[in-house]
């Protein structure tokens, strides 16, 4: 009998319980992405086989994952966030929860954005900012949905200006009209997002809740 | 009694020492269960038995056998089988891993069986070259399949020996340029051609089937060559272990065109053209296994041998099917059928509304709406109002009922039920938006569904052949790599040769482009396992299946035909068309940048640590 239930006890491993939590961001601010779309990657050193963690982040920047306490190396996957690679890993010592923030170079931002509706149409006045122009903009992008989750797949209603049309630092102003599946609602939701030339993911501004 | 005894020990004793002097090598001895090096390598009959454990473990991605749920997993098919398997209509992505190879376990055998055949076996020079070079093709094969879903692998040519000395460094080797495995693949497959034999055999590689190798590896690198070049940022890595110079193109578009010419010059093949009637002909040119002259290489079933599939059973029409359970699983898409042209040489896109959009078209029979297509749309699909082994596979959503200004849509919530008026509601071969195992699209397979009798039954099962490579496949090769070199004359003659089997008539087009020998490729060779490296290749995939709603590419539509109930009216009784998309398709198909290369997992770069990752993973 003792010998059963000792056996029972050995079996029960603790759960981990610090949580690792943080955001990216670009001097400061917290960046918008596609849920799901970009992911990060924790290390551990010191045993003989390696096995990432996968963090993914979430649509305002954000990502949290429970872990044991260690020493940790967080590193950005090449080519899958809209920023530079940078293969320098940030080193993470988890004791107990903390916070981090994980600065990134993008190759684009879109800052200030303002939404103005008017009946069917809504004027949205934003700036997109060349950070580090080696890659050509592709697009810039102003999705509608009805959730908080929009983004360039998840949207009812997507408007792209071409990269010819946007003068970088300045701000522009695009009318868009409310596509008739969102027209009858009481509010939206906006984003808008810069495609990078190459890069398979946008940068968006944070999520808005727009009244209509 | 006593003595009786001790003399029968003595003798039993003494009769022992006599047996045992004999057998002086009475440890020694050969095992009953188990056939040496020695016997193996010297009996042809045996080392064809391991080069047909070794056909059979070719790496395959959707074939009959392998991997065929697959099939309903990007633009030609839907899932519409058991439930369960459900998620292959609501993919959120594809994964990472998908398509992953690294099979250095049968590189290893073959690798081992060279090294045998060179070192242990007695057999004449000519046979072990023979087989030697059988083993090559095999080997290369192997390759261009690792090379196609991995980008460079390492080209490990000998065994590789544990000397327990504890640092197996010198085991671990880096990986091979992309360019460098596929200059490897044609190499290879040339230097073998002079003396792998088999002249005339469909299963086993010969001559013809290593230059056919040559005409789609070589096709691969060359558009892989310049379409990734072509890319705003094209997908390479620093080491070359992926992405191919674009100014190599050419030379490789060059190589596929010489392979294909040669094959359809002297390799006596020809497209099959034995039934008049032009869909069933298209049909049998793949499944028809007596004396085919179009197919190059297959891997073959024989139910005597017990050597059977089930892709019958679980692909086979509803309405059509032997046995109780199963059917339907793989139903072709909305997309792919309307991809089939019309005769005329118009858009193959079905007419279901008025030229205006004011009304529907109403059709006497549900087959109407099909009438002048493509013969292959016959060959491929089983379309309502269609036949399959002599039956019709009747097809009816519900009912189209009159209100005084429009039509209600009305579906039974069971099949093969009759409407309040007496007439059909829903047919028993559906479609049906919910139920499992019935068409899902308002198509069924045709293409590799065997018709004979009892092939849908567990029970029976059936001895359909999988084809490898066949001569259509050559011709598109022809044409586009011809195309590619600008020799548009050529690959538009060759275009139209298969066009003209297809019931187009001679000369069909008279102008050729990418897009239309693209096209070409995706009616001639659908459920042929393309699809995916035919849009990988041309770095098309990330567009195709964008993972986005809107992009009618990345869905999968579905045709559901309604009888009309409009009493005192012309058109009571006949037949109108919904186009939607799929009522069981979720998840618009979305490729990512990187999918082009599959994930080289964890475990592989722990042991190896040589071993660099793929792009965007």
């Amino acid at each position: 009998m003792g010998l059963a239930a000792a056996s029972c006890e050995y079996d029960n491993f603790e759960e981990p319980k610090s949580t690792l939590s943080g955001r990216i961001v670009y001097q400061g601010e917290p960046l918008g992405l596609r849920s799901q779309g970009v992911q990060l990657e924790l290390w551990q050193h010191g045993y003989d086989l390696f096995q990432k963690i996968p963090v993914h982040v979430a649509q305002d920047g954000t990502f949290s994952a429970v872990l044991f306490d260690g020493d940790y190396k967080l590193t950005l996957l090449r080519g899958n966030g809209p920023w530079m690679d940078n293969t320098d890993s940030l080193d993470v010592q988890l004791r107990g929860s903390q916070m981090i923030d994980v600065e990134v170079e993008p190759y684009y931002t879109s800052t200030d954005p303002s939404y103005t509706v008017n009946g069917n149409t809504m004027t949205v006045d934003f700036t997109v900012n060349g950070i580090h122009t080696d890659r050509d903009l592709e697009f810039a992008g102003i999705y509608m949905g009805r959730t908080s989750l929009t983004d360039a797949l998840r949207n009812e209603g997507a408007v792209m200006v071409a990269a010819d049309d946007i003068a970088l630092g300045t701000p522009m102003s695009v009318d868009v009209e409310i596509p008739s599946g969102l027209a009858g609602r009481s509010d939206i939701f906006v984003r808008v997002g810069v495609k990078t030339m190459g890069v398979q993911e946008l940068l968006y501004s944070q999520v808005e809740n727009v009244a209509l | 009694m006593m003595k009786l005894l001790k003399i029968n020990i003595l003798a039993a004793v003494l009769i022992g020492f006599v047996f045992s002097s004999c057998e002086n090598d009475w440890l020694d001895r050969e095992p009953p269960n188990i056939l040496l090096d020695e016997q193996v390598w010297n009996d042809p009959k045996l080392i064809t038995g391991v080069l047909s454990n070794y056909y059979d473990r070719l790496p395959q991605h959707t074939t009959i056998t392998g991997g065929w749920p697959d099939f309903a997993a990007y633009d030609e098919a839907m899932w519409s089988g058991y439930s369960g398997n459900d998620w292959l209509n609501n993919l959120v992505t594809y994964d990472f891993g998908r398509w992953g190879l690294w099979d250095y376990g049968f590189i290893r055998d073959i690798n081992l069986a060279i090294d045998k055949l060179q070192n242990v076996s007695e057999l004449a020079d000519d046979v072990k070259t023979q087989f030697i070079s059988e083993l090559r093709f095999i080997r290369a094969y192997v390759y261009f399949e690792h090379v196609k879903r991995m980008g460079g692998v390492p080209i490990i040519t000998e065994q590789l020996i544990y000397d327990f000395s504890g640092d197996p460094t010198y085991l671990q080797f880096p990986r091979n340029t992309e360019e460098e495995v596929y200059d490897f693949v044609i190499s290879e497959m040339e230097e073998i051609i002079p003396t792998i034999g088999n002249n005339g055999s469909q299963t086993r590689a010969n001559k013809f089937t290593a230059l056919a190798i040559v005409s789609r590896s070589a096709l691969y690198a060359g558009s892989l060559a310049k379409y990734n070049g072509q890319m705003a940022s094209p997908i390479t890595l620093p080491g070359g272990e992926v992405g191919i110079t674009p100014g190599s193109a050419n030379a490789y578009f060059t190589k596929s065109l010489e392979a294909s010419r040669e094959i359809i010059q002297q390799g006596g093949y020809s497209l099959y053209n034995t039934n008049p009637d032009l869909g069933e002909n298209f049909y049998e040119a793949i499944i028809n296994k007596n004396g085919n002259p179009e197919v190059i290489w297959a891997q073959d079933f024989l139910s005597s041998a017990d050597k059977r599939h089930g892709f019958t059973y679980d692909n086979i029409a509803r309405p059509v099917r032997e046995d109780n359970l199963g059917s339907s699983a793989i139903t072709p898409s909305l997309n792919l059928v309307e991809d089939y042209e019309y005769l005329d040489g118009t858009s193959g896109e079905l007419k279901t509304r008025t030229a205006d959009d004011s009304d529907y078209i109403y059709y006497d029979n549900v087959e109407d709406i099909f009438a002048n297509k493509d013969a292959r749309l016959y060959g491929t699909v089983i379309y309502p109002g269609s036949t399959f082994r002599g039956q019709e596979v009747f097809m009816q959503a519900g009912v189209a009922v009159w209100n005084g200004s429009g039509y209600d849509l009305m579906e039974s919530n069971g099949l093969g039920t009759s409407y309040d008026d007496g007439g059909v509601f829903t047919a028993a071969g559906g479609p049906h938006r919910s139920i499992q195992e019935v068409s899902n699209t308002g198509f069924y397979l045709r293409k590799y569904i065997d018709n004979a009798v009892g092939a849908s039954t567990r029970g029976i099962r059936s001895e359909v052949w999988w084809v490898r490579i066949r001569l259509a496949e050559v011709y598109l090769n022809a044409a586009e790599a011809a195309y590619e070199l600008g020799e548009s004359t050529e690959a538009l003659g060759y275009i139209n040769i298969l066009r003209e089997r297809a019931g187009f008539g001679e000369n069909s087009l008279s102008t050729i482009d990418i897009e239309k020998i693209r096209h070409e490729r995706r009616v001639e060779l659908a459920f042929e396992d393309h699809v995916v490296w035919d849009y990988k290749r041309w770095r098309v995939a990330h567009e195709k299946w964008s993972g986005i709603t809107e992009n009618p590419e990345s869905m999968i539509y579905s045709l559901y035909p309604y009888r009309v109930i409009r009493p005192g009216s012309p058109n009571d009784g006949k037949y109108i068309f919904v186009k939607s998309v799929a009522p069981r398709f979720r998840a618009p198909r979305f490729f990512q940048l990187g999918n082009y290369y599959s994930l080289i997992g964890q475990n592989l770069i722990d042991a190896n640590p040589k071993l660099v990752r793929n792009p965007f993973h």
